[in-house]
């Protein structure tokens, strides 16, 4: 079974994103901040990464640097989530593979996670 | 408001709100290192008002963490948010940071919270923080001292890091709010209902280090973000100082006359009368003495400007050549459902920037359609006259009475004789089966009139003063009948016209001529 790393500091977001996923067949590991998330993956490796911009204690851009200067980690593909446009993302992060606008549909998920990740296993 | 305006009271720095009038309820804004409690119903405003103080924050280069506790999740609010005129999301993250610590508080209670909320202010540098959502923390809480312990904590840290932090909260607890005794201030915003309107009103409850304007202030939520309209009756306190001994002309030479030489200077007079009594034309030949050294302005809510100055136009009153001038603005407001204190500041806005010296309103019915309650509208009234006098502006206000015809005159406004001091009054009268255009000085504070009462007539040629009713009795009663023992009339050659410039020949109207 293929799994998810949700990192997400907001309440509702992780939760809702465990469901959509789940419901298709991903095995879905959470975490509220950058620090849990690299404590997580310390403990095993996900096929799939989904990471909030902006989080308290550390962020996405931090979060997403640690994780490509680790070479344990550094193939692990990305997507990156935020309310703001991906151009002001841009503008203090790169290195993710895809993009994630929030608010977002289910469809948009499923459609995105397939596309990195292929048909859940 | 700059940004570093000092308290010198107490020596802290002020935190300007760029929130249009509410840093002059705040008198100038918060205090750095200081926590404020907002409280109000879900959507009284909250989370706008919060995120505005973040951007005008931001803009100045300033630093801003806003963290969310189970209120609108972030991606919405944002949304909600693009739509607003102050919203730039170039600023987030570097200036304005959005975090959750719901979680943290479910995990790890209200010490991981404080935790959270120290180390992200220090981490981002931030100077406001938000902390939307307090009744969370409230109902993690296992006691009210274990909140009130958070609050006290939160207060050491924002002093010390110097972050002024806001509260938002909902207060669905009732009136026991033990937090209040121990914040730096309280704002609360409410939506309160009027009949059938409703109007949004935000209060500053308490404010340590400085005074505040009193009492309840409306505020618009608008695309530019909240709006608040400070409320005159407090803004306007000031002494109108000494009382002024110059005339200014009413712009109609006989009532000139009839004032001693026209009206006090820097004095608010009424022009009492029913629809159709000449009240606007009085207050336009007023106007039209407007000048360079006298600007003028005509504040009204019934006829647009077009309208206003083509009918004067018609009067032979030339009001365009004065607007064009620039000595003459016409200011419109249509009577829809407006906020009274919106107008006021309106008005004293108007004045102030073109130093106006001649004021006429059109009329006291447009204050008094926006008014809230009947009992604002007589210390509405109060203060803004106070403040017109303050700047040396002569006033006329038209105000429409009730009753078409007949003896009685039911002022609209309690107190109001009390307020104004000069009272000119319009009244028709029937007589000789003509209705006629009376008009008569009730009150002119301090200064000798005339007490009688004189016909006049409004054509093409403008107004005209015609006799004093001395050969008619009950003239007030609305149906004037012939005096019995009446002296024989004047001549028409001495009724003089009561434009400035007497028209050549003008004689009575053939009707009457030879009929006294």
């Amino acid at each position: 079974m293929q799994t998810v790393l949700v990192v997400d500091d907001e309440f509702g977001v992780a939760e809702v994103l465990q469901s959509i996923l789940e419901d298709e067949g991903y095995r879905v590991v959470t975490a509220i901040n950058g620090k849990q998330a690299l404590a997580r993956l310390g403990e095993f490796k996900p096929d799939l990464i989904m990471l909030d911009y902006m989080m308290p204690i550390m962020d996405g851009t931090h979060t997403l640097k640690a994780i490509r200067n680790d070479a344990a980690l550094a193939s692990i593909p990305v997507i990156m989530m935020s309310s703001l446009d991906e151009a002001a993302v841009r503008e203090t992060c790169t290195g993710y593979n895809s993009f994630l606008r929030k608010p977002f549909r289910a469809v948009a998920v499923l459609n995105l996670v397939a596309q990195l990740l292929g048909s859940p296993s | 408001m700059n940004n570093k305006d000092t308290n010198q009271d107490t020596g802290l720095e002020r935190i300007a709100t760029g929130v249009p009038g509410l840093d002059e309820v705040l008198k100038g804004g918060f205090f750095e290192g200081a926590v404020y409690i907002v409280r109000g119903t879900p959507g009284a405003g909250k989370t706008i008002l919060a995120n505005q103080i973040c951007f005008q924050h931001a803009r100045q280069g300033k630093r801003a963490l806003f963290v969310t506790l189970l209120a609108e999740n972030h991606a919405r609010m944002l949304q909600h948010l693009e739509q607003m005129s102050f919203y730039d999301g170039r600023l987030i993250p570097k200036y304005v940071y959005y975090i959750s610590a719901f979680r943290v508080l479910e995990e790890n209670g209200l010490k991981g919270m404080m935790d959270l909320l120290r180390r992200e202010m220090r981490a981002h540098e931030a100077t406001i923080l938000i902390l939307d959502g307090l009744i969370a923390v409230e109902e993690t809480s296992t006691s009210d001292r274990e909140f009130r312990k958070f609050i006290h904590e939160l207060q050491a840290h924002a002093a010390t890091a110097g972050c002024c932090t806001l509260l938002l909260t909902n207060g669905r607890r009732g009136e026991y709010h033990p937090e209040h005794t121990m914040v730096d201030g309280l704002i609360t915003l409410e939506d309160v209902p009027y009949g059938k309107r409703r109007q949004r009103e935000l209060e500053v409850r308490k404010f340590r280090g400085s005074s505040s304007l009193r009492g309840r202030h409306p505020f618009q939520i608008t695309n530019d973000g909240l709006v608040v309209h400070p409320r005159p009756e407090s803004r306007f306190l000031r002494n109108a100082g000494v009382e002024s001994d110059r005339q200014i002309s009413t712009g109609v030479e006989q009532l000139d006359r009839m004032t001693q030489g026209g009206l006090i200077a820097d004095t608010s007079t009424l022009l009492l009368g029913a629809s159709g009594s000449g009240k606007t034309t009085l207050g336009m030949a007023f106007l039209q003495e407007s000048s360079k050294q006298q600007p003028g302005l005509h504040f009204g809510f019934y006829e647009s400007p077009q309208r206003l100055i083509a009918n004067a136009q018609l009067l032979g009153i030339d009001l365009q050549s004065l607007v064009t001038a620039g000595h003459l603005e016409v200011l419109w407001r249509p009577p829809i459902e407006r906020i009274l204190d919106s107008l006021g500041n309106e008005l004293i806005d108007a004045v102030r920037r073109r130093k106006v010296r001649r004021l006429f309103i059109d009329g006291w019915g447009g204050f008094a359609a926006a008014a809230e309650t009947k009992e604002r509208l007589g210390p509405f009234f109060a203060a803004v006259c106070n403040e017109l006098r303050s700047l040396n502006v002569t006033t006329v206000c038209a105000v429409e009475t009730d009753n078409l015809i007949g003896p009685d005159m039911r002022l609209p406004i309690e107190g109001i004789s009390a307020i104004t001091e000069n009272m000119i009054m319009l009244r028709f009268s029937e007589y000789q089966g003509r209705l006629r255009r009376l008009i008569s000085i009730m009150k002119i504070r301090g200064g000798g009139f005339d007490h009688s009462l004189r016909e006049f007539d409004i054509g093409p040629q403008g107004l005209r003063f015609l006799d004093t009713f001395e050969n008619a009795e009950a003239a007030l009663s609305g149906f004037a009948k012939h005096a019995e023992h009446a002296s024989t009339r004047r001549p028409a050659s001495s009724r003089a016209p009561i434009k400035k410039k007497p028209a050549k020949g003008r004689r009575a109207p053939a009707r009457r001529r030879g009929k006294a």
